[in-house]
């Protein structure tokens, strides 16, 4: 480059700086709204698809909803009926059933797999950690099917295999079908599918445990079972937290793999009847939008009271203000 | 464009977006060319009705029609949607019989379909059809829905096992005598169960038509439920007896695969079968051609109703259609028409609910497939018979309870066998019905 064009150059510079620069009109300009118009997209897109269907199902929660045009202000009527609802009772009651259990099973389960797996002298291992994790793959409406065909009586996998190691396990027991079993085989397919999920989170926080922690714990003699108390628990704990709340958000939501596995019904005497199961029924099947949208709003208190409680027992509020 | 203040990357994002914007605003999407949009459930029906179309289209140069099939368990939900939002709603749309009553929820004029009384009463719909198949569509006595069909239920029935059981139809006239067979052959135990009938101990299923012969159902025709009056009881104090216990005769496995598999093993021989079900077995059961037959179904005393029913179709216009006129035409043709009536029938076995088209002889033909008997004419036989089902938009939720009401009574009985066990039906069912009627108290209309 010759000096006569770097003269040229550093001029235009000069030019450009004194239109735009911070005394500038349209540096100002940019100044003030180019944030604005980067963000716009985003609020545009949440303004629509999210803020405005919050707050209009916020307001057809105090409506009773006759049809699709006829909407009748009711106050919180729809959240009064929704309490002495037997319906929901049994809702809330077979949701909690279903978090506790697969939340309390899940949790050890996907821990214990990722700790095994992060085992070096096990053989396969990354081919184990991705057949652990391809249920996950799949989704919650493939399980359900797959499922649904394992646990046929007379003829199914599951019943065949059980019969086979145990000959008084009845043949045509009902895993679908029987009130009493409808929960269990809720528990053991949802297992098979987020167990491997939780394994790889679980497998991260393991790997980012610094291990100079666990030479100084063997140097002070600390067992295995020492190690993973004073070392490993609190080495994944923010790791733990998060998946602890996660999986409970998402049980609590639990939807796709009843309505697939009963096949659309709540299961014999509702015994597969979840809080967003009921959402739905009263509100795309009975037409009832004011009504579900009271179920929806309950549901989502209640899932907002439960995740703050979670946070502050194990402690992650704290982090969380710090 | 060097003067553009965000940079030259913005710049192209938003000559882009504009530039496809207006391509787009340009260009309409060729379903707003449609003249009729049909949605249906039943992939069935989809075939047949596009069988049908090149003829309609012959007749109306220059009209389109687009049918979608949507799967019965969506096609409610996204037409309630529709509907709220009043965007993309279809001219004309098939239903489920239970989910029709949610549609006619609000005041009359509220409800998103034509009213088609006075144009059934005008044509002679009215006295051609089989009457009771317009109740399930009726709200307040206005006529919001076509009916597809009659379903007249008879019973399915493995031929070939009853004649090594020595089981003779001919002689079975009630449920008593059925029963007494059932209670002579069926085998609960051991390796190879049978099981006379299939009969669920967990829903309500096999229940509804049974109750629906004994003059019974979910509301009456004023809309008030009646899932706890004296039939009902009656009807659920015979029915668990059945499946519960140590006399029981009936079972049921599940359905598509499992249920060929029951028939096929002589887990279950025999099976209730509206029409609609026949061509299901036909399809699924196929090592069974030959083997199988139809007989009515057992009265409840003798010279009572052989019949029931059991499910159903309607087909509706809706108010955002533009071209009411074409699509009453189009529905004539498609579900009343003579317009390959064989083609039709032999894909569904569905018998029309227009009287004058049953003596068709693809109607009256022998069936391979039922030991070359003539299906079409033994349900015809028993059309006339078929029981009235009155709508709500309280019947899905009347059914669930109902199913609740046989796993409480199931689990009473196996418990606690006959003693007090009418009773305990009684109850059970008023509790039930008073759920419904707990919610529909919600409704003001």
């Amino acid at each position: 480059m010759t000096s006569a064009s770097l003269q040229q150059e550093e001029k235009a510079v000069v030019r450009t700086a004194e239109r735009t620069g911070p005394g500038g009109g349209m540096f100002r300009f940019q100044q003030r709204f180019a944030p604005y118009l980067f963000v716009s997209p985003f609020l545009i897109v949440f303004a629509i698809f999210g803020l405005y269907p919050i707050v209009k199902s916020m307001a057809l929660s105090l409506y009773a909803t006759n049809g699709p045009k006829d909407h009748v202000f009711v106050g919180l009527s729809n959240y009064r009926f929704l309490f002495t609802d037997p319906d929901f009772g049994v809702a809330v009651r077979n949701t909690a059933v279903y978090t506790f259990w697969t939340v309390f099973l899940q949790l050890p389960l996907a821990l214990g797999l990722a700790i095994l797996l992060s085992q070096k002298w096990i053989r396969g291992r990354d081919w184990f950690r991705l057949a652990f994790f391809s249920p996950q793959l799949v989704g919650q409406v493939f399980v359900g099917v797959l499922f649904m065909v394992l646990y046929v009586p007379q003829y199914g996998l599951v019943n065949r295999g059980i019969h086979a190691a145990l000959v008084s396990f009845p043949l045509d027991t009902k895993w679908l079908g029987d009130a009493r079993m409808v929960m269990p085989a809720l528990v053991l397919a949802s297992l098979w599918m987020y167990v491997g999920f939780n394994m790889i989170y679980f497998l991260a926080a393991l790997q980012a445990v610094d291990r100079e922690l666990y030479e100084a714990a063997m140097v002070d003699g600390a067992n295995g079972w020492q190690q993973f108390l004073a070392v490993t628990i609190p080495g994944i704990k923010p790791v733990a937290v998060y998946v602890l709340v996660m999986a409970t958000i998402g049980s609590l939501q639990l939807f796709e793999l009843p309505y697939t596995m009963l096949q659309q019904s709540s299961g014999p005497d509702k015994s597969g009847l979840t809080i967003v199961m009921y959402l739905f029924q009263n509100g795309f099947v009975s037409g009832d939008l004011g009504y579900a949208s009271a179920v929806g709003w309950t549901l989502a208190l209640g899932i907002l009271t439960i995740s703050l409680i979670q946070m502050r027992v194990t402690g992650a509020w704290k982090g969380v203000k710090e | 464009m060097k003067n553009f203040p965000f940079g030259n990357a913005a710049l192209a994002i938003l000559v882009m977006a504009l530039l496809s914007g207006s391509w787009l605003a340009a260009h309409p999407a060729g379903g707003h060319r449609t003249t009729l949009t049909l949605w249906v459930f039943a992939k069935e029906h989809n075939e047949n009705y596009h069988n049908i179309l090149p003829t309609f289209l012959a007749k109306h140069p220059g009209v389109s029609v687009d049918i979608q099939l949507v799967a019965n368990n969506t096609l409610a939900a996204r037409l309630q949607s529709a509907m709220v939002a009043d965007v993309d709603v279809p001219d004309m749309c098939e239903i489920e019989i239970t989910q029709a009553g949610t549609f006619f929820r609000g005041p009359l004029d509220d409800v998103g379909f034509l009213d088609l009384t006075d144009r059934i009463h005008r044509t002679g719909l009215w006295d051609q059809l089989v009457r009771a198949r317009f109740a399930p569509y009726t709200k307040k006595g206005r006529i919001f829905g076509l009916p597809h069909d009659v379903h007249p239920v008879a019973l399915a029935y493995n031929r070939v096992a009853f004649e090594e059981l020595g089981i003779d139809p001919n002689k079975i006239e009630t449920w008593d005598d059925f029963i007494a067979v059932g209670h002579r052959i069926t085998k609960t135990t051991g390796a190879n169960p049978r099981y006379l009938i299939e009969l669920s101990d967990s829903a309500r299923d096999q229940l509804e038509p049974l109750l629906f012969q004994r003059g019974g159902g979910f509301f009456d025709k004023d809309g008030n439920c009646i899932i706890d009056n004296d039939i009902a009881v009656k009807t659920m104090a015979w029915y668990v007896p059945l499946v519960a216990g140590p006399h029981k005769i009936g079972n049921n496995l599940g359905g598509g695969q499992v249920l060929t598999q029951a028939v096929e093993s002589e887990y279950l021989l025999s099976l209730i079968a509206p029409d609609w079900r026949t061509r299901g077995f036909e399809n699924d059961m196929a090592h069974m051609s030959g083997k199988m037959a139809i007989m009515p179904l057992p009265a409840v005393t003798k010279g009572g109703p052989r019949t029931s029913t059991w499910g159903g179709t309607m087909m509706g216009i809706t108010k955002r259609c533009a071209h009411p006129e074409l699509a009453w035409e189009l529905a004539m043709q498609l579900y009343y028409s003579r317009e390959k009536l064989a083609d039709r029938y032999l894909k569904s076995n569905i018998l029309p609910p227009k009287r004058d088209l049953w003596n068709d002889p693809a109607i009256q033909a022998p069936k391979a497939f039922w030991s070359g008997q003539r299906l079409g004419k033994i349900y015809s036989e028993l059309a006339p018979e078929v029981p009235p089902q009155y709508a709500s938009p309280f019947l899905e939720l009347a059914k669930n309870k109902l199913s609740e009401a046989v796993v409480s009574c199931v689990q009473q009985y196996q418990a606690s066998g006959d003693a007090g066990f009418e009773d305990f039906c009684r109850r059970r069912l008023k509790q039930s019905a008073d759920e419904v009627r707990r919610q529909m108290a919600r409704n003001p209309y």
